[in-house]
């Protein structure tokens, strides 16, 4: 080869080299709702897979590849959802930081054609049984993934929450009741926390409809006053929540409020002046004394701010999300490169998984190829508005066990 | 609101029935139509997906307000539930699809015969009640049709919605949007000479004597209560054909996407374009749909101008949008149809006309 060849080769090779530089980034859809109907919890969910990945990307990407995404407010519209899922996929999207129950259980069939891993911040355990093992479960979902204990579950330790609390309080015939909406979110752990609550011994009493809207909803609540139930399951979440609070305080309801891991947080106990409102979480809350607190002080730090300086733990969930998406990427790239079928291997590879930085704050996960439950683990939370002040404490940590009848329900 | 004068040249007059009725009124119209079909198959190819998408819509859309028009504009009723329509269509082909295992392709029109039935059955208000009265009772419809998408799983999948699959032709998916579009397009061009030819028809004008005088049209023999019905159902049977249309191509039909604001973008459509008019209407599903677009784009552009404007970006859309089309009732009442009309005429006849 003459020196001139050579010369050009090599100038030739540098430039490719070069381009395949500039060109090394993933593109990752990112959905949220910061105008629809959740926007009172997607306002620090969102943010928080946001910041977080604005974080990841200048703290050195994918070792080296960079995570191109794209945010867009769907305001909790399954069609838009769909229509922009749709537009990602011909950008090449390689994974979905995804929002709702509606949209997220709409899209399995087609995340599962299209080998896009989402990760979604519905806990629905509808999204648990990737090869469809429990015969109950109506359409397999090989390529969702969430961050935390499913709705049914987190309802489960709730319901054994009360059976205990019925328990110490001496209560005969302990009355356990679901509200929400009929939507595909309030409706996620339904039927599977009456069947556990049964189970338990309470008595269950019919369902009654909330909607997701806040409005004026003392019909509502004298109904539950009817019920004689002591525990309701509020399976809404903001707004409605606060109204249904505010609604039942006027009607005058004796009972144990018990909401899922999005209708409690330190702003929807402010905002509906909530006395022991009951709430499960899967992090801590921001502030407290953990290893991996100074990782999600950073990611705000250095975000976008919409969160405020004081996120809810809706946004350290979303860290999480992010998080845990960050470490499948990475052992995709190490084993064949960055594709949605790789991501999703990369999820089953780690036991006991914390992403790194965030001791502490992501609690130990197991994601396997027939077990989509990351978590199992649910910590009980209770709530007061005290003389203006906000008062959460830990009442309970449960344990639940992988039973197979409860997979993907 | 001036008279606008016959685009036929002088001379040219009809001497038959049959020639008066012709379906274009001159010949560079039915060659001008022929070529905007002709531009439109060859150019898609090269359209991008986004512009294609665009198109999909839009002529989806126009096929809906083309029946809300036939109901509106030509028999003179009034239906706020034709969101609700569109949206049965699209749960009615999911369904047959899903549940009796018959190709898509058939499933569509099959989805606007379902939808006519449904239309005639809350049409029947229209044989007692008119104006007002009728409008609130179709509002009816809009709410029963919804609740019923949201509790008949059986038909629907309830609040989770259905499933629409791409339609297939022998072994060929249409599941690209190139594809796609070919087969609204086809449907697009099958409505307008569907609703054209219905217009010179008996029953075309037996329909817009019920909306000129329902009295004489009695007094003349028209059966009014029949021709109402009617209307109804020939409205309905297009917007559950293009609800049909829509779902296959959003590929999952969810409750969430027809409600009552979905009627009320209908009626605008064919306000803006015009009531009555075939063209007219497709020109108001295009400005209705992307006049959003166009004000995203403009107030975009503006806060790149003045910073400030960045955090009432959303705003200045969604007012504009409200502004725009305010402006266009008070200036243009007859709709996008009638300037279309005015501005040949002064090409006619200029330089004599304004």
């Amino acid at each position: 080869m003459s020196v001139k060849t050579t010369a050009l080769t090599l100038m030739a090779a540098t430039m490719l080299a070069g381009a395949a530089q500039a060109e090394d980034k993933v593109f990752v859809g990112h959905l949220v709702d910061y105008t629809g109907p959740t926007a009172f919890v997607g306002k620090s969910y969102g943010p928080g897979v946001s910041d977080a990945l604005k974080h990841i990307n200048a703290n050195g990407g994918i070792n080296g590849t960079a995570i191109e995404f794209e945010t867009v407010d769907y305001a909790y519209k399954v069609p838009e959802a769909i229509a922009n899922y749709k537009r990602w996929k011909d950008k090449g999207m390689v994974a979905m930081q995804g929002w709702g129950t509606g949209d997220t259980e709409a899209l399995i069939s087609f995340v599962a054609r299209d080998e896009v891993p989402v990760y979604s911040a519905s806990y629905s355990a509808h999204l648990t049984d990737p090869t469809g093992a429990n015969p109950s479960t109506k359409k397999p979902a090989p390529y969702n993934f969430f961050y935390g204990a499913s709705y049914s579950d987190s309802c489960r330790a709730l319901a054994k929450w009360a059976a205990d609390d019925a328990k110490t309080k001496g209560i005969k015939d302990p009355i356990f009741l679901h509200t929400g909406d009929n939507h595909p979110y309030p409706n996620a752990p339904k039927k599977a926390c009456a069947e556990y609550a049964a189970e338990l011994g309470m008595t269950v009493a019919n369902p009654v409809v909330v909607p997701l809207k806040p409005g004026d909803f003392k019909a509502q609540c004298l109904t539950i006053k009817e019920s004689g139930a002591q525990y309701v399951f509020m399976g809404n979440l903001g707004g409605s929540v606060v109204s249904l609070l505010k609604s039942c305080g006027t009607v005058g309801v004796e009972a144990n409020y018990m909401g899922n891991v999005w209708a409690g947080d330190y702003k929807t106990v402010e905002s509906s002046e909530a006395e022991k409102i009951i709430f499960p979480s899967s992090t801590p809350f921001y502030g407290q004394d953990v290893a991996g607190m100074k990782t999600v002080e950073a990611i705000l730090k250095g975000g976008s701010g919409e969160a405020g300086d004081k996120p809810t733990h809706h946004y350290i969930r979303g860290i999480c999300s992010a998080y845990y998406m960050k470490e499948a990427m990475e052992w995709a790239k190490a084993n064949g490169g960055i594709t949605g079928a790789n991501i999703k291997k990369g999820m089953y590879v780690k036991k006991d998984w914390v992403p790194a930085g965030l001791e502490g704050v992501c609690l130990p996960s197991n994601w396997s190829d027939k077990d989509h439950r990351g978590l199992m683990t649910v910590a009980i939370n209770q709530g007061s508005f005290d003389n203006g002040k906000v008062m959460i404490e830990r009442i309970a940590e449960s344990e639940l066990p992988r039973r197979d009848d409860w997979l993907g329900q | 609101m001036g008279h606008v004068p016959n685009p036929r040249p002088a001379g040219d007059f009809r001497t038959s029935y049959i020639g008066d009725n012709a379906l274009f009124k001159t010949r560079f119209e039915g060659k001008a139509a022929l070529g905007i079909v002709l531009a439109l198959v060859i150019a898609a190819p090269f359209l991008s997906n986004y512009v294609l998408s665009q198109l999909i819509v839009i002529s989806i859309y126009s096929i809906a307000a083309l029946g809300l028009n036939i109901l509106v504009g030509v028999t003179g009723q009034i239906s706020l539930g034709h969101g609700a329509f569109f949206g049965f269509g699209a749960f009615a082909s999911a369904w047959i699809v899903n549940s009796f295992g018959i190709p898509a392709l058939i499933a569509i029109p099959l989805a606007g015969l379902l939808t006519t039935a449904v239309g005639m059955i809350f049409g029947v208000p229209a044989a007692r009640i008119k104006g007002l009265y009728l409008a609130i009772a179709t509002l009816a419809s809009q709410f029963i049709l919804e609740d019923f998408f949201a509790r008949a799983e059986w038909f629907s999948g309830g609040v989770y919605g259905a499933l629409a699959e791409r339609p297939t032709f022998f072994g060929f998916i249409f599941d690209t949007d190139l594809s796609y579009f070919y087969l609204v397009l086809f449907w697009v061009v099958a409505s307008i000479v569907a609703v054209t030819n219905l217009l010179r028809s008996r029953d075309g004008r037996a329909l817009v004597a019920v909306r000129d005088h329902y009295l004489s049209a009695e007094i003349m023999g028209v059966n009014l209560t029949k021709y109402r019905i009617l209307s109804f159902g020939i409205s309905s049977f297009f917007a559950g054909l293009a609800g049909a249309l829509f779902a296959h191509y959003l590929e999952f039909v969810s409750v969430e996407g027809f409600t009552i604001l979905l009627s009320i973008q209908f009626l605008a459509m064919i306000i803006i374009g015009g009531l009555g008019s075939v063209y007219g209407t497709i020109l108001g599903a295009i400005f209705v749909l992307l006049l959003p677009q166009v004000m995203e784009g403009a107030a975009t552009s503006a806060a790149g101008l003045f910073p400030a404007l960045e955090t009432g970006k959303a705003y200045i859309k969604e007012m504009s949008v409200g502004a725009a089309i305010i402006l266009f009732l008070i200036f243009e009442p007859e709709g996008l149809i009638h300037r279309w009309r005015v501005i040949r005429a002064s090409w006619k006849l200029f330089p004599f006309a304004r």
